[in-house]
């Protein structure tokens, strides 16, 4: 069973992500893939915030911040993964921090084949996105190219995950599928 | 007349064309000029209403010729409120606009990452 969750920031993604990723995995192992890559205080901070939220939860934490089919070297394909965030991912794989932020297309392509393959590889995934496609504002080149590649992220795996939700402010509209728990 | 909202890159054109069985020459892509109603689709409606003074009054205007229409629009009115000026009339302007189309169409669809929710 597959999930893709997306919505607004700070509106209650994550949480039902981990609700979800412990119910699917029934006692079973599941994993927290760890997509972020702190770049200051502030994201300390929040990720920090995260492992609290997750305190007692049993998830074991696998650090894979590219690559995410690079998790199957650690842990077993027939567990249970939250992948919080394909945006994260795809912000390290666009924007590599050791090559100075300089946009990198093939690595984003990339990001985004691995993401498909993961999700129709493992046995249960609830993957988080970031809705970020409804401002009223012109972007610049860069940040433009990043909303087009994680909405062509977010519209494959919409496509081939089993059942797709959105969180507004807590609340849940169900776009493809069932919840399940 | 159908409109389809959401955000950008969702997928709006995509459903537009398999659902409605559209080609390229049926959809007008607007580009802050006149809007040509003679094709069946009218695409970036958010592209006429920057810097336009008055959308409504201009769907007004040509009423009759976009009832059979299917129109698509961005929802750029679902984010924070910008600091330009420009932007703000733009946001709310469009917003405004959305209102109207919605209360005169027949069927309102979001596409959300590909996926159509049915509105009205």
């Amino acid at each position: 069973m597959t999930y893709f969750i997306s919505g607004g920031a700070k509106n209650g993604k994550s949480t039902l992500a981990q609700d979800l990723t412990v119910a699917l995995a029934k006692g079973g192992k599941h994993y927290y893939v760890a997509t972020m890559i702190s770049t200051g205080e502030e994201d300390d901070d929040r990720i920090r915030r995260h492992i609290a939220d997750r305190d007692g939860m049993g998830f074991e934490t696998v650090e894979c911040s590219k690559n995410v089919m690079s998790c199957l070297e650690v842990a077993d394909k027939d567990g249970t993964f939250l992948v919080d965030s394909a945006t994260a991912l795809l912000q390290n794989a666009l924007f590599p921090v050791e090559k100075n932020y300089e946009m990198d297309m093939e690595a984003a392509h990339r990001c985004a084949d691995e993401l498909i393959r993961f999700a129709k590889t493992v046995r249960h995934a609830v993957i988080v996105s970031d809705y970020i496609y409804s401002d009223a504002e012109r972007y610049s080149e860069s940040t433009e190219m990043y909303r087009k590649c994680l909405a062509d992220i977010d519209r494959r795996l919409a496509a081939v995950c089993d059942a797709v939700i959105e969180v507004s402010a807590g609340q849940l509209t169900i776009h493809k599928g069932d919840l399940c728990i | 007349m159908i409109l389809i909202i959401g955000g950008a890159y969702q997928g709006k054109l995509d459903y537009a064309k398999s659902a409605f069985n559209i080609s390229d020459e049926d959809v007008f892509i607007c580009n802050g000029g006149e809007i040509d109603f003679s094709k069946r689709c009218i695409y970036k409606i958010e592209e006429f209403t920057y810097g336009h003074p008055n959308p409504i009054g201009y769907f007004q205007t040509h009423r009759e010729e976009w009832q059979n229409s299917i129109l698509i629009l961005q929802d750029i009115f679902c984010g924070v409120v910008p600091m330009g000026a420009e932007n703000r009339a733009w946001r709310q302007n469009t917003g405004r606009l959305a209102q109207y189309l919605s209360k005169e169409a027949t069927q309102v669809s979001r596409i959300f990452c590909g996926l159509e929710q049915r509105l009205k």
